[in-house]
């Protein structure tokens, strides 16, 4: 009778013995990274940023937060929109620090997963290191990794959710990027009426149905299904903009050859990503598909997929857009998940949408 | 046999030598210390102060740092033996990180070799830490990839603001490549080396394997061509000063 007391103390110390040991030893919850049904094999490498939970939530942090330009009033977010599939909605160029401004068209951020170069030009080699160029470009966030890392390192929140997603306080460079990685490889588009067609749980109607055709038959070749690019570089006849001067691919190639290419976008949720090309000169779909009918192909540079035109009646190119309208994937468009903190979402860009 | 089996499979798998292939195994390990001593001419390097460089051009040197990665040591019968992957930033305004720490196997050898730049592996491998951290300033965003040396400053030949001239050196891709292979032969078989020092001179930048003249090409920021032409003649600014 005596022993009982002792050994139920025994178990005790045992059990807070547990307990504390526990404590420490939290893992970050692991993240299943779903591939649509007949897509390619992803580009971006798993094994070395496994996902959890807990760093797509340091990397949304991140995305919205302000601080990461220099006067704290740019984030990733604020030329990133989700309403406009994660472009600048209606805008040419972004706004960036000071009134200045971009001079290319922020890209559509989505199925960044199967993407093995970014920017327009295909400069940047590796998803986590994209976010380090608009954070330190003096048109875009116009601040400097140092400054960027010292204020996240000072901030007990930032610490915290890093030791959650990584282990230990140590928010550095490469954490920033791995964790604003794992929050954008989430934005996968894939629920289109095009992708519901496709699963055979919608049908097209008849205008759509002729655009499809029409697209397979003469824009297929370079926006290439299911992720609608072939994320090639190529010229389409965009003349140079004596202001820009943006020469392209160029740029990184140093090759002649590469002149005015850019690369192909992908054409999903298309119909919000306006204005189009790289420097956003096209305001519409319509004014995409006249540049294209109008080529005349003098020009030995064109791409020779181009070079005699790209012949579409005014009846086709109303099928064609009735087609790229179904790749919209609203439900993409509206995911709580991707929403930025405090975003209530009626399906719309808020009324006053410049800023 | 039944009971030699396990002991073999241990033997196999546990057995140091097998699990880190590592010159370590093999020979005793030395701790030695580099220094860089960065030069112009005869004259160590100074912070904007006004030197006269070899082409005869007055220059004031700004800023100037390096990579060096990928150390080996050269033994007596001429195999290079590498040492432990490992990649420092030397930078003149950084005293301390003039001077380096390597652990080299403990026997006779008769040079060191490096690479004057990073790999092109860490170029394409996302981001990196430590010295390599693209927050040091030596990195690209928006083409990316590592600046493997740069040197800044002013000199009235530079027909831009404020006369400066910025070498930035970089680029790895095929034909592009900047990153260089230094080899400093001791010209004799050293044993219980404990200190090396080793002299980056500045104007063979300017005349290393061909002419730059700061008046005509006072700007390099992105790979190509003249990077190229520069990283041939910063390959020769190294030469050994002296060893203990």
């Amino acid at each position: 009778m005596k022993k009982k007391p002792v050994i139920l103390l025994l178990l005790l110390i045992l059990a807070t013995g547990w307990i504390r040991f526990d404590q420490p030893i939290h893992k970050p919850r692991p993240v299943n990274f779903v591939i649509p049904k007949g897509w390619p094999k992803p580009q971006y490498d798993f094994s070395k940023n496994p996902l959890t939970e807990e760093g797509i939530a340091l990397g949304k942090k991140l995305f919205y937060d302000e601080r990461l330009s220099r006067d704290g009033t740019i984030s990733c977010g604020s030329c990133h929109q989700q309403f406009g599939a994660f472009a600048t909605y209606d805008h040419p160029l972004s706004h960036g620090y000071d009134n200045s401004l971009t001079t290319r068209n922020a890209p559509g951020l989505f199925n960044l997963a199967w993407q093995k170069e970014f920017m327009w030009d295909g400069g940047i080699n590796h998803l986590d290191l994209q976010p380090l160029a608009p954070i330190t470009a003096m048109n875009e966030m116009a601040e400097t990794l140092p400054s960027v890392i010292h204020k996240l390192q000072s901030d007990k929140t930032y610490r915290q959710l890093c030791k959650a997603a990584f282990g230990d306080e140590n928010m550095n460079t490469r954490r920033l990027g791995m964790a604003l990685s794992q929050f954008v490889l989430q934005l996968v588009s894939s629920n289109s009426k095009y992708d519901r067609v496709m699963r055979g749980e919608d049908h097209f109607i008849l205008p759509e149905q002729l655009g499809y055709a029409i697209f397979q038959k003469k824009c297929e070749s370079c926006h290439k299904e299911p992720l609608f690019t072939d994320f090639s570089y190529r010229n389409v006849d965009i003349p140079l903009d004596p202001f820009l001067k943006d020469i392209g691919r160029m740029r990184i190639t140093n090759d002649r050859g590469d002149s005015l290419k850019f690369k192909v976008p992908s054409l999903r949720n298309v119909a919000m990503t306006f204005p189009y090309g790289h420097d956003g000169r096209f305001f519409s779909l319509q004014s995409v598909l006249e540049h294209y009918r109008n080529i005349h192909g003098n020009d030995p540079q064109t791409d020779s997929l181009l070079r005699n035109g790209l012949p579409l009646s005014n009846f086709e190119i109303g099928q064609l857009k009735a087609f790229l309208y179904t790749l919209t994937d609203s439900s993409f468009l509206k995911d709580p998940r991707f929403a930025a903190p405090g975003m209530l979402f009626n399906g719309k860009p808020p009324a006053d949408i410049h800023q | 046999m039944k009971r030699i089996t396990p002991i073999v499979i241990f033997a196999v798998f546990f057995f140091p030598g097998f699990v880190m292939p590592s010159y370590s195994q093999s020979y005793p390990v030395r701790n030695i210390t580099v220094h860089f001593h960065n030069r112009i001419g005869n004259t160590p390097l100074e912070l904007g102060k006004q030197v006269t460089n070899i082409l005869g051009n007055e220059i004031t040197i700004e800023r100037f740092r390096y990579y060096v990665s990928h150390f080996s040591v050269v033994t007596s019968d001429n195999r290079t033996i590498p040492l432990p992957e490992a990649c420092f930033l030397i930078d003149e305004e950084d005293s301390s990180s003039r001077t380096i720490r390597l652990s080299i196997p403990d026997i006779p050898i008769t040079g060191i070799r490096f690479l004057l730049g990073v790999d092109s592996l860490k170029n394409v491998s996302g981001t990196q830490t430590g010295a390599l951290d693209p927050l040091q300033g030596m990195f690209w965003t928006w083409n990316t990839g590592y600046i493997m040396a740069k040197l800044e400053g002013s000199s009235p030949e530079a027909q831009t603001a404020g006369h400066r001239f910025t070498y930035h050196i970089g680029g790895f891709r095929k034909g592009m490549e900047t990153a260089r292979n230094i080899s400093i032969p001791f010209q004799q078989t050293v044993t219980q080396l404990t200190t090396l020092h080793i002299l980056a001179d500045i104007n063979q930048w300017f005349t290393g394997k061909s002419i730059l003249r700061i008046s005509e090409t006072p700007i390099c920021h992105s790979p190509g061509a003249l990077a190229v032409r520069i990283a041939d003649n910063y390959q020769r600014q190294f030469s050994l000063l002296s060893l203990q």
